[in-house]
């Protein structure tokens, strides 16, 4: 038995300027056995079937070990076994939050191997709906965040604005999740009659919506006390475990493929605000996710005004082959970079088809989070690694 | 861990490709957070290798670990130092797995080098090495012998001259005849006029046509015959009944009325008009009209007393045509030719 008379004072938690001051009694030597905690895989807060294995020192992590692979579906060797034209049905099923963006960026390594000049309405479409995407995917991370710390609220606003831009989607593709509305060299067909005034409405609404989000969310003190200066990131661990998109740059690096590495044509829009964190918190972590939402609103309505007339696809011979080589493209996807890396031998389906998802990196990433976190900050700390656990088994 | 500095900071992934007889590459893609440059390294490696080289990334970039994971589970690939490959952290690293790999999955079929043994050349006698490619024939194989063997054995014993199976009838129930269709699937056609039209050069498809129109012309034309032939044996003054019936025969056989039965026909209406505006039923004289009226209406004509009949609205329900109103454009007797007509082009068709 140790010694319970010394006294000793520990800041338990790593964020600045928080005074919450922690007396622990004894002089450290008591002994405790840990304990192995399974959470998951069938655990609401783990977003699907992720299984973490904690080893618990009292109500302190002290290794957490994610278990992946329970929704392994071999979407890469899939892959090689269908063609370009199904392969699009095929990846916008591994991040079912984005599938459009999946689509884009197989439909781009196609066509850079294929040295295809795609029209240019057809690009600046795809644009318009990958943020409309990249919207519907953080409308459902601001939902289930708030959610898994308690606040049921913010989940009805957000499947509110999600349900108003799946019927403006389905208006065009068809789809609401897997919208499959990419082919190589454009799209399947134009927009509808009236989409973009639908479109233009909608960003009137969400405009005014994203102003209660911030005070519903952003404002609130118990939201402030669960997630600031919990589960800090460094920028070197970040960018080490290749961890991106608001994660990464929650910790300060306004890395962001539509700015730095400008695909369709993000390149010439007047300009894309990256926003960033300071210290790479929860907290940061759900300020940069809600402010993209943002952005991207601006981008859309920047798009209204500039998607020009003409084509939306251009002639396809009845096999689409990409010719002998390797390319890697990359697209800022709402989770993070995704990357393809399109190995081609020349026939008409992949050689091998590399399938760089955000999700895998951000999610490798979180042990070095839980290490030493409380457990009722894991939530607070996985709800924050925005994945989505198809996108980071595959 | 102490981390250093590095240029290419940001690692993006790791991954690896199957290189066909060159083996495995192994890429990593590296990227600058700070220039935006982007470097991709690969390394080859034997396909009987599988990394026995390959040092482990984890020291300098902490996402290697799962990249590299997962390189091992689809490749087999392995990388030494890697945290996972002791066999305390993992016990099933143990097997070899290349689920990715597209040609050979069974490392076995790429042993190590070692010192192989050729069989001794075969040299001419210059010294020169034959080169040999065996070919079929070169030496009987088990397959070629099989089948020699067979064919001595089928020239030995013949097979005995079996009667071709009689087919199978359907169990359980009488045979019994079929209705017969009312058009052939086939249709006969005229095979001198065939052949004169093949002679002429027409393509297979016309003459056969034009033949099978022939044909039908020349069925018309003998029904024809055979009908006034009859008619003329018959006696004019009782003929409405049996007219009326060889009408029907002829229709429902498909044949034509011919001329002369029209010419009847045509005659029995004038009596059966005459005898509706007095104002009786026809009986049993007008059956033949009801009959044919009420078989056109069957077909979906609007004409004539068929459809009448079926109306229900009738004076005479069986002589339908009696009751016509006289106010109609066509006479009955117009109408009756007319229907006449009619009936030939459907007999035409039913040929």
């Amino acid at each position: 038995v140790s010694d319970l008379t010394t006294r000793e004072t520990v800041m338990p938690g790593t964020a600045p300027g928080e005074d919450l001051l922690l007396e622990v009694t004894g002089d450290g030597d008591f002994q405790t056995a840990d304990m192995q905690l399974s959470i998951g895989p069938a655990h609401p807060a783990t977003h699907g079937v992720l299984r973490i294995i904690v080893e618990l020192d009292g109500e302190r992590i002290v290794k957490a070990t994610p278990v992946i692979g329970y929704m392994h579906r071999g979407f890469e060797k899939l892959a090689e076994h269908r063609d370009y034209r199904q392969i699009m049905a095929l990846v916008n099923r591994h991040d079912w939050l984005s599938g459009f963006c999946n689509e884009v960026g197989v439909a781009l390594a196609v066509e850079k191997m294929m040295e295809m000049e795609v029209p240019e309405r057809a690009e600046w479409i795809r644009m318009l709906i990958f943020e409309w995407n990249r919207i519907l995917n953080h409308l459902m991370f601001v939902g289930s965040f708030a959610l898994e710390l308690g606040a049921i609220t913010p989940m009805f606003h957000a499947f509110r604005e999600r349900e108003d831009i799946q019927y403006l989607l389905e208006s065009a593709t068809g789809g609401r999740l897997h919208f499959t509305y990419n082919q190589v060299g454009g799209l399947k067909q134009d927009l509808p009659k009236g989409f973009l005034a639908e479109s233009r409405r909608l960003v009137d609404v969400l405009r005014k919506r994203l102003v209660d989000y911030d005070d519903l969310v952003l404002g609130n003190e118990i939201f402030h006390a669960r997630t600031k200066g919990v589960g800090a990131l460094p920028q070197d661990v970040a960018t080490s475990f290749g961890v991106s998109g608001p994660i990464l740059q929650a910790t300060g690096i306004p890395e962001d493929s539509r700015v730095t590495e400008p695909y369709l044509r993000y390149g010439e829009l007047d300009s894309i605000e990256v926003p960033v964190g300071e210290n790479g918190d929860s907290y940061d972590r759900f300020y940069c996710l809600l402010n993209r939402i943002r952005v991207s609103v601006d981008i859309i309505d920047e798009i209204h005004d500039r998607i020009p007339a003409g084509p939306v696809n251009v002639r396809l011979p009845k096999v689409v082959k990409a010719p002998e080589g390797a390319t890697y493209v990359r697209t800022e996807n709402p989770l993070g970079q995704l990357g393809y890396y399109l190995v081609s031998d020349g026939k008409k389906t992949p050689w091998r088809l590399k399938m760089r998802t955000p999700s895998f990196s951000n999610v490798a990433m979180v042990p070095y989070l839980l290490d030493g976190v409380l457990l009722p900050d894991l939530i607070a700390v996985l709800g924050s690694v925005f994945f989505v656990v198809g996108d980071v088994d595959r | 861990v102490t981390s250093p500095i590095l240029a290419y900071d940001f690692f993006d992934c790791l991954f690896g490709i199957d290189a066909r007889e060159e083996g495995f590459d192994v890429v990593a893609v590296l990227y600058s957070t700070s220039t935006g440059n982007r470097m991709m390294p690969a390394h080859a490696l034997p396909r009987w290798a599988r990394g026995a080289d390959l040092p482990d990334l984890t020291g300098v970039y902490r996402g290697a670990d799962w990249h590299e994971r997962e390189t091992w589970d689809m490749f087999g690939i392995e990388f030494t130092d890697h945290p996972a490959s002791s066999p305390a952290s993992s016990p099933r690293r143990t097997s070899r797995a290349s689920r990715c790999a597209r040609t050979s999955t069974s490392p076995r079929a790429w042993p190590s080098p070692g010192p192989v043994v050729k069989e001794p050349a075969e040299l001419d006698e210059d010294g020169n090495v034959i080169e040999r490619v065996p070919r079929i024939g070169d030496a009987p194989g088990p397959y070629e012998l099989d089948k020699a063997m067979a064919e001595q054995a089928k020239l030995a014993n013949p097979a005995p001259e079996t009667p071709r199976p009689r087919p199978r009838r359907s169990r359980g129930r009488s045979p019994s005849p079929r209705p017969r269709a009312r058009t052939s699937p086939r249709p006969s056609i005229d095979q001198a006029t065939y052949d004169a039209l093949i002679a002429e050069g027409k393509s297979e498809r016309i003459a056969r046509s034009k033949a099978k129109a022939a044909f039908v012309k020349k069925q018309r034309q003998q029904a024809a015959d055979d009908a006034s032939d009859q008619a003329a044996e018959t006696e004019s003054g009782q003929a409405v009944e049996q007219d009326a019936e060889r009408a029907e025969v002829a229709e429902d056989s498909g044949q034509v009325l011919s001329g002369d039965v029209e010419q009847q026909a045509e005659e029995a209406e004038t009596q059966a008009t005459e005898a509706a505006e007095a104002g009786r039923g026809a009986g049993g004289v007008r059956a033949a009209g009801g009959r044919r009226g009420a078989g056109r209406g069957r077909r979906g004509s609007v004409r004539g007393g068929g459809v009448r009949d079926r109306q229900g609205g009738d004076q005479a329900p069986r002589g339908g045509r009696g009751a016509r109103p006289q106010g109609r454009g066509a006479g009955p007797i117009d109408a009756e030719q007319d229907d006449d007509a009619s009936d030939q082009r459907e007999g035409e068709e039913d040929a």
